[in-house]
Order: structure tokens, then C-alpha cells, then sequence
């Protein structure tokens, strides 16, 4: 049996037939192609598959897609059109980015974090991304990209 | 950017991007999500493929029946190994068929596979597939396999070992006589998996006439083309493999069985065919490091001065072979290009198991001897009341000395880096004014920047730049970026020796179709070899600008450079005119055909020889420092990292932001190795398949890390550059655990050092 559902996925309207069962990650990457969010362990411990619903970073593996209608959802490939958002500039710029398999995941949380903190400490840093993993750089890189992220927009560079 | 001129550029420095901070080359597309990686990727007509695989850790299979899965809707074909080449093939020893034939070694076995219209229907073919086992008698450790009387897994190796190395240079036991000091003890380096974030992948495509096409996340795509032939019973030709973006390695992405079975799969059904692993099956099948356990002991005079090294290992190998026999015989004498050690001995034995097939991992084998030697080290610095950093300064290896194996090590900046780290931890102070728990632990390491023993055909790398119409190079090589930055520093070389703007430089994406044969991503030799024929590559290039340029103008050659992608005349520095007008030039009066470099690096290594093991795998050699402060919760037993730092001899500085990522990433992996990473098995089967349950480290999980780096540019260096990946991670658990002993005086020699064990040990030293 599967249902008819219309889920909003940065900004634009999709209406798919699912399995009740398929989840959210599997929708977005397989059905509607934006394979920019990553399936790293299918099972919420890594966050490679983060996107935002509503604004709030959540692990898409964890979501099963019926669960997204009504929801707004954001991908890493919504997060900004044509020029790249500050916080990608920042991991760009900052080597924060290696294979760039966990890298949108990443990116999303601290989208997410810059939006309700713009001004973080180190340590609101490591909380706010203590749910996604990366295997290639170490993080220290990473945490460097999110402290210059919050000053690009604080300079006014571009708007959360 | 606007064209600066000449002179500007050539007052400014020796190199115009070499030693820049330059971000990765595709970070960009990483950070949109519009890098395609293989798990990305998805074909017209496109079916999906899963493999039925071994529950028991050794059994027959009796009978195998595929009645009911064949009859589901939706699925297009069911294999199992009658359906197979049935050719028995494998990296390094023949003992691998695509499906099991009639029996099953391990938990995790490939037995039979399924290509359905979609993931599910795949999933619930393979749930129909009856397999009637007949279990046999198993058995899970190296210490229990070479026992007499333990079940066989490989008839041709009666006693279960793969392989066995010995070496022994000088007089071992008249050493170890006359020694004033001997110090010996067993280390345990455990089986950790590489946790790469793209699990293992494969889409694989037959035209129907024999020509395969696979793209693989791989560290070695042309070399796969060899032992996949073999495999399929067809030519290398007939083979050809694109490799897009991948998602980390770190040695597990070398030949793997799902991509033989997606391929037959695709010639079944005449479709493309894709197969994931699930991170379950990475865990459970994928290619972890291979478990050590050694004996060593070292002989020293008083005065510090080493005089022998004699070692003993054993390794798992699992129950088939992937490059296990390699990576026991570099643990048992990679170690003696380190320190100078007159008399040597190593004996060393891989060791069937019933457990997963191990492999590769950043280290090779190094990693697991640097914890044993580096640990026992420091013990002896101890017993000889000798400062653990001059010990092994009066030791090191100095510029232009040969090991006892025959390594000529060109350039040796161990001593600095020690010098260089000390400095950097304030580590006189630390070791003077020690606080309660807390310590701090040194740790050295050598490493190879190549291995030419890897691969006996040959060794080397070439590449191709193709300059065309507006000045746009493309540098087309077959070695592989696997997300360390390579592509970055080979657009870099490649600007610098053609003397083009390092933005005009396109790295292509591996296509064996097309690119040169690279041997690809392992013992940290992407900068080093390929980087040489990237250079190679840019001077023909350049010389070949110059000699159109100087038909243009009429002016001699001698008298042209090109810098920055302008031609200019020598001495006075005039712009004579863009590399793009000069290479339109070149190409319209071609028919066409676009101006093209070519290089080609053959370094001067020597294959060990089988007998002797007289060699040089490595055009250089690397070395570096680290040193781990810690404190420990003597109530917990829990480890925290304060600060960590690293010194590495890298030849020439090329980009210090893929190096410094390079060496974070290292220290981190290495950190997560020594704390907290562990795959448990019991009874062949892994209990902790999840990264749940398997914890890597996280951003908590880790100090402040402090980089720094020793220029010794090396002459047989690409700029001087030496490797990084590898050296990154080998001295970490040796450095972690000597600061645990200088915090709270326990000698952990088990890895990972756990809560439990140092509760344990500091429980035992309170009762005596």
C-alpha cells in the first residue's frame, strides 16, 4: 500500500507516492533526485543525512516521509541560489570541507545554530554539531569555519 | 583576477601558488551538494543489487535454493556461484571466488545476490533464498588457529598461515649478550574499521558485448581492472572504471567482491546495476585492519645507544585474503628506517581466521609496529633514566644513511621534528613541574612516500595536461583523490611548472577509458609520484608554449618564461602575450589538436628483493613527532586529551591547508584508535556494527591540536614535498599511551586503552 503525499522541499512543491514505511532521506535522495543530503549510516548516529524541517536541523533517516507533509523542508541544496551562502564560503575558505561526504550535513547545523546564536562560543560549537560525524578532518577545521561563518554574517555578507 | 605583469610576478617569490593556502579544488561543489559520489549516481533503467550473505563464520553450504526469489515480481536475476566465472582469484593470493562455491569462511560471505527493480524488492528476494549450511568447526583468533589440531579454513594452508616473513640482519644474539640493557614485552593492536563516510559502492554497466563499465568510490581504479579480469575471465581492457568523488577510504576502497557480483549482475540482466552496502555490511564485510599482536624486545648500551631489535608478530588475516601478507611483513621492518639498529630480527605470520578479511588501513601495518616499538621505547627510556626525546635523537636516522634493508633515506628530519614538538608542548616544563593525572607522552614515526613492492609491474606515475584555446588545462592522471586534497596540490604542481594560473586548472576525474594507468591512492604516494609527473607534465607543457611562442614572435626560446599565464620576454620581463593566445595558436595551426604535456615520473626504488628483502620501496621517506597531554580520572578511568601536538618532516611545504587537514584528520583517527575504537567478536561475529555502538570520535572527543611542520626538501621530492596521509596516524596510540603512563604510571600495551583497562592496571599497581 503506499500513499499520496505533498511534501515542500526548498520551496517547491512535490507530490510522491510512497511506502508509509519509506523514510524521508530515501524520498529525497531516490524520488526527487537532490542527492545532496547523504545516507552515511541509515540509523541517525552520524547526521550526514541533516536537513532542516521547519528551520530545525533533523536526521532525515529518522523521518519517515509521511511524517514531512505539511513541513517545510530545506536540503543543502536550497540553502542558497547561485552564490554560495556565507557559511559554505566559510568552510570553503577554511579547509573545513575533505571527501565532503558528512560536509552538507554540517553545513546545515550550522546554518541552523548561526540562526538562533549568531554569535556562538567554541563550546555552543561543539554542542551544536556533537551529532555528525566526520572521519577525514579532525573538526578542528570545521569548528574554525563555524567561529568565521558567524563573523561573515555578522559583516553583513549575507543573511541567514 | 586581472593579469599581473611580469615583473610583478617574478618579484615576488621562488614559486607563485606552491606553499599557498589553497582551499580543496572542488570544496566548492561539496558544499552545495552537487559533488557526485557513486551512491549518488543513478542510470537509466537502473536495478539495485543485494548479496545474500554467510550467517555462520565457517560451514558448507549443501544446497542453495533460488526457486521462490526468481519468481518474485520485480526481480531479474538471482546468482549463486554456479552462475560465476568460478575462477578463484584475489590481490595477492588465489583465494577468492565472487560467490562462495561450497563453503563459507566468515560472517558476511558473499553466497548469492539478487538485481531487482528496486532496494525492497531486492531485500525480500533475498529473504527468499533458502541456503541449507552444514556448520563446521571454527576458529576466531591467530593464537588459536596455529594451534595443532584447529579447524583448517584454506586447505592449501594446512596449518593456516597465509604467509611468513623473516629477516635478520647482524648478529641478533650476540647483541641481546653483550647488551647493558634488554628490555622486552607483548603489545595487542586491535582490528578497528576505517569508517570512511560512503560505504562501499559499485554501479556497474555491460553494453552486451563483453565491455564492462563500473564506477567505484576506489583508491586504485586502474589497478582493480587487473584482478577483476582475472576474476571474470576477460581482458583488462574489457574493463572500464570511472571514479567520481569519493567519500573517504583510508585504505579499505581497494578490490572489493560487491563489485565483481554488481557486474555480473549488470551482464545478467543487461542493466545497469547499482549495490550499497548498508553501514551494517561495511562493518560486518568490509576490509578492517588487520589485528597485530607482537613480541618485541629492544637491546640498548647505558648510554642510550640501540644495538638490537627483535620482533615477533602475529596477524589475523580473516578468512580470505586481501592485502594481509603486505602489511604483516611492513609491521615486522618498515620500523628500521627509524631509528639506526645494527642487528635485526623479525618473524612475522598472517594467520587465517574465521572472522572478516582484513586490510589496508592508514598505517599499513606501520601504525600497529609504532605502538608496539614506540611504547617499549619509552619503558626503556625509563629503565636507562634517559629523556625519552633524546633517546631517539641519539638514535635517528640522519640525511643520505641506508637502513639494513637497503632504504636510502635522502633526507631524515626526525631529529628536528622531535626538537620542533618538544618546543611546541613546552615539553621540558610539562615533564619538570608535572601536575596530579595529568601527563604527556612523545611518540615518533617513519613512513614510506611509496611502496614499490606494491604492485611488481611497475612503479611510477604519468600524467597528461591538455592546454586548450582559452588557456584551460585539463590534467588528466589515473591516481585517485579520495577526499585528502590531492587534486588540489596536482592543480597546484601543475600551475607552477607550466607557469599557468592555478584557476585554469581542471583536475579530471579518473576514467580508465581515457587517463594514463595510476596506481592510485596507497602508501602516501599521491604527492610524491604522481605529484612528480604532474610537474613533469607541466614543464613539457611549458616548453612546448615556449617553442610556439618563440615561433610567433621570433625570439628565441631562451629568451621566453611564462609565469602566471602570460609569455614574457627575457630579461626586461615584457608581456608578450597570454598562454591563451599562444596555445589557440598552437592548436589552429594543429588542426585542432590542443597543446598537450606529458609526464612521466620513474623513481629509482628497488623491489625487496624475495630472498634478502635488500630494497628501497620509497623515493623518500617520512618522519615526524607527536606528543599527547592527557589527564586521566583515576576514578573513571577516562582519558582526556588536552592538547595534541604534531611535527612532520613533509619534505617542502606544498598547500599547509590540506596538510594541516591532513595531519587533524590522522591525529583524530589515530586518537579514536587508541581511546575508543574496538571491533568486538565473539564467535566470528561482530557485535558492534553500528556507530552506535561502535564509537568513533566525535568533536568532543578530542583536544586542541597543534600542527607544525620541518622543511627538509628533499631532492627526490616533487618541490622537495614528502607524503603526509599515513605518518599522520602511526605514532598516535604509542604517544597516547605514554602520556597515560607519565599521568597516572600505568603501562597499557592492549589497544584501545579503555576505561576498564586502566581501572584495572591502576587497581594491580595499588595492591602492590
Amino acid at each position: 500500500m503506499k500513499v499520496n503525499i505533498k511534501i515542500m522541499v526548498n520551496g517547491d512543491p512535490y507530490f510522491v507516492q510512497v511506502s508509509p514505511f519509506r523514510t524521508l532521506l530515501d524520498v529525497l535522495r531516490e524520488d526527487i533526485g537532490l542527492t545532496g543530503t547523504k545516507k552515511g549510516c541509515g540509523e541517525g548516529e552520524c547526521g550526514a543525512c541533516t536537513v532542516l524541517m521547519d528551520g530545525k536541523p533533523v536526521n532525515s533517516c529518522l523521518f519517515l516521509a509521511v511524517q514531512a507533509e505539511g513541513k517545510e523542508i530545506t536540503t543543502i541544496e536550497g540553502l542558497a541560489a547561485g552564490n554560495l551562502h556565507p557559511v559554505q564560503e566559510a568552510f570553503v575558505a577554511k579547509g573545513a570541507i575533505q571527501c565532503g561526504y558528512c560536509s552538507p550535513g554540517f553545513i546545515l547545523t550550522a546554518w541552523a545554530l548561526l540562526k538562533t546564536n549568531p554569535h556562538p562560543t567554541e563550546e555552543e560549537i561543539t554542542t551544536a554539531i556533537s551529532g555528525n560525524i566526520c572521519r577525514c578532518t579532525g573538526y578542528q577545521k570545521i569548528v574554525e569555519a563555524i567561529l568565521d561563518a558567524a563573523q561573515r554574517l555578522q559583516g553583513g555578507v549575507g543573511n541567514v | 583576477m586581472r593579469l599581473r605583469d611580469c615583473k610583478e610576478v617574478l618579484e615576488m617569490s621562488e614559486f607563485n601558488i606552491i606553499g599557498k593556502r589553497v582551499p580543496q579544488k572542488d570544496a566548492v561543489e561539496k558544499s552545495t551538494g552537487a559533488a557526485q559520489y557513486v551512491t549518488d549516481l543513478k542510470l537509466p533503467g537502473m536495478l539495485y543489487g543485494k548479496i545474500l550473505r554467510s550467517p555462520y563464520p565457517h560451514a558448507s553450504i549443501l544446497c542453495i535454493d533460488t526457486t521462490r526469489a526468481k519468481r518474485l515480481p520485480g526481480v531479474k536475476s538471482v546468482i549463486t556461484f554456479s552462475d560465476t566465472p568460478q575462477i578463484k582469484f584475489g590481490p595477492l593470493v588465489d583465494d577468492w571466488y565472487i560467490l562462495a562455491k561450497d563453503k563459507v569462511r566468515f560472517i558476511g560471505e558473499e553466497v548469492a545476490a539478487v538485481a531487482a527493480v528496486d532496494e525492497d524488492t531486492a531485500r525480500e528476494a533475498i529473504e527468499l533464498i533458502r541456503v541449507e549450511y552444514e556448520e563446521l568447526p571454527a576458529v576466531f583468533t591467530p593464537g588459536e588457529a596455529i594451534q595443532p589440531g584447529a579447524p583448517i579454513i584454506n586447505p592449501e594452508y594446512p596449518n593456516n598461515v597465509v604467509s611468513h616473513f623473516k629477516v635478520e640482519r647482524g648478529d641478533v644474539e650476540q647483541a641481546f649478550r653483550e647488551a647493558d640493557l634488554v628490555i622486552g614485552d607483548e603489545f595487542y593492536a586491535n582490528q578497528v574499521y576505517q569508517a570512511y563516510m560512503e560505504s562501499m559502492a559499485c554501479i556497474a554497466q555491460s553494453d552486451g558485448r563483453g565491455h564492462l563499465t563500473l564506477w567505484l568510490p576506489s583508491q586504485v581504479p586502474s589497478k582493480t581492472r587487473m584482478s577483476y579480469a582475472k576474476a571474470l575471465g576477460i581482458q583488462p581492457r574489457d574493463i572500464r572504471v570511472i571514479r567520481p568523488h569519493v567519500g573517504g577510504g583510508f585504505g579499505a576502497k581497494m578490490e572489493y567482491d560487491a563489485d565483481l557480483i554488481c557486474a555480473l549482475l549488470a551482464t545478467n540482466t543487461g542493466r545497469p546495476v547499482k549495490i550499497v552496502n548498508t553501514r551494517m555490511e561495511d562493518f560486518e564485510a568490509g576490509n578492517p585492519r588487520v589485528p597485530m599482536s607482537f613480541d618485541l624486545r629492544l637491546a640498548f648500551k647505558k648510554d642510550g645507544t640501540l644495538l638490537a631489535k627483535d620482533l615477533k608478530a602475529l596477524a589475523g588475516n580473516g578468512g580470505r585474503t586481501v592485502y594481509g601478507p603486505a602489511i604483516m611483513s611492513t609491521a615486522c621492518y618498515r620500523i628500521d628506517s627509524l631509528y639506526r639498529i645494527p642487528n635485526l630480527r623479525a618473524d612475522g605470520r598472517l594467520v587465517y581466521t574465521n572472522t572478516v578479511p582484513t586490510a589496508c588501513f592508514r598505517g599499513f601495518g606501520n601504525a600497529q609496529a609504532t605502538f608496539a616499538l614506540e611504547s617499549l621505547l619509552d619503558m626503556a627510556a625509563h629503565e636507562l633514566g634517559i629523556e625519552p626525546a633524546e633517546l631517539r635523537i641519539k638514535n635517528s636516522f640522519n640525511n643520505g644513511d641506508t637502513s639494513p634493508h637497503g632504504w636510502f633515506i635522502s633526507t631524515s628530519g626526525l631529529a628536528d621534528t622531535i626538537e620542533q614538538a618538544t618546543q611546541a608542548a613546552g615539553w621540558n616544563d610539562k615533564k619538570r613541574n608535572k601536575t596530579t593525572r595529568r601527563g604527556i607522552g612523545l611518540a615518533c614515526t617513519n613512513h614510506v612516500s611509496g611502496n614499490r613492492g606494491f604492485y611488481r609491474p611497475f612503479d611510477g606515475s604519468s600524467a597528461i595536461l591538455r592546454v586548450g584555446e582559452s588557456g584551460q588545462a585539463v590534467l588528466i592522471q589515473g591516481e585517485a583523490e579520495i577526499g585528502q586534497g590531492q587534486n588540489t596540490v596536482y592543480a597546484m604542481l601543475a600551475a607552477e611548472a607550466a607557469g599557468l594560473r592555478y584557476e585554469d586548472v581542471t583536475v579530471a576525474q579518473v576514467d580508465t577509458l581515457i587517463g594514463p594507468f595510476g596506481l592510485g591512492s596507497f602508501a602516501s604516494r599521491g604527492t610524491v609520484l604522481g605529484g612528480q609527473a604532474v610537474i613533469a607534465a607541466g614543464k613539457d607543457a611549458k616548453r612546448k608554449l615556449l617553442a610556439e611562442a618563440s615561433s610567433m614572435f621570433n625570439i628565441p626560446v631562451e629568451k621566453l618564461d611564462i609565469r602566471e599565464g602570460v609569455v614574457c620576454r627575457l630579461p626586461e620581463q615584457t608581456k608578450m602575450a597570454t598562454v591563451a593566445e599562444v596555445a589557440s595558436h598552437y592548436m589552429f595551426r594543429q588542426g585542432g589538436c590542443p597543446l598537450t604535456g606529458e609526464g612521466v615520473y620513474v623513481p629509482d626504488t628497488v623491489v625487496p628483493d624475495p630472498v634478502t628483502k635488500i630494497g628501497n620501496i620509497s623515493p623518500v621517506y617520512c618522519f615526524a613527532t607527536h606528543i599527547a597531554e592527557v589527564e586521566v580520572d583515576t576514578e573513571t578511568g577516562q582519558v582526556k586529551v588536552l592538547n595534541y601536538f604534531a611535527s612532520h618532516d613533509v619534505g617542502k611545504i606544498l598547500n599547509p591547508v590540506g596538510l594541516e587537514g591532513q595531519v587533524e584528520g590522522g591525529v583524530v583517527q589515530g586518537l579514536g584508535w587508541a581511546l575508543m575504537e574496538d571491533m568486538v567478536t565473539v564467535n566470528g561475529k561482530v557485535q558492534n556494527p553500528t556507530f552506535l555502538d561502535y564509537r568513533i570520535p566525535g568533536v568532543r572527543d578530542i583536544g586542541k591540536i597543534h600542527v607544525s611542520f620541518v622543511e627538509t626538501n628533499d631532492p627526490k621530492g616533487p618541490y622537495g614535498a614528502k607524503g603526509i596521509g599515513e605518518p599522520a596516524l602511526n605514532p598516535v596510540t604509542a604517544a597516547v599511551a605514554n602520556a597515560i603512563y607519565d599521568a597516572v604510571g600505568v603501562r597499557i600495551k592492549s589497544l584501545p586503552i579503555t576505561p576498564e583497562k586502566i581501572l584495572a592496571a591502576l587497581e594491580h599497581t595499588c595492591m602492590l
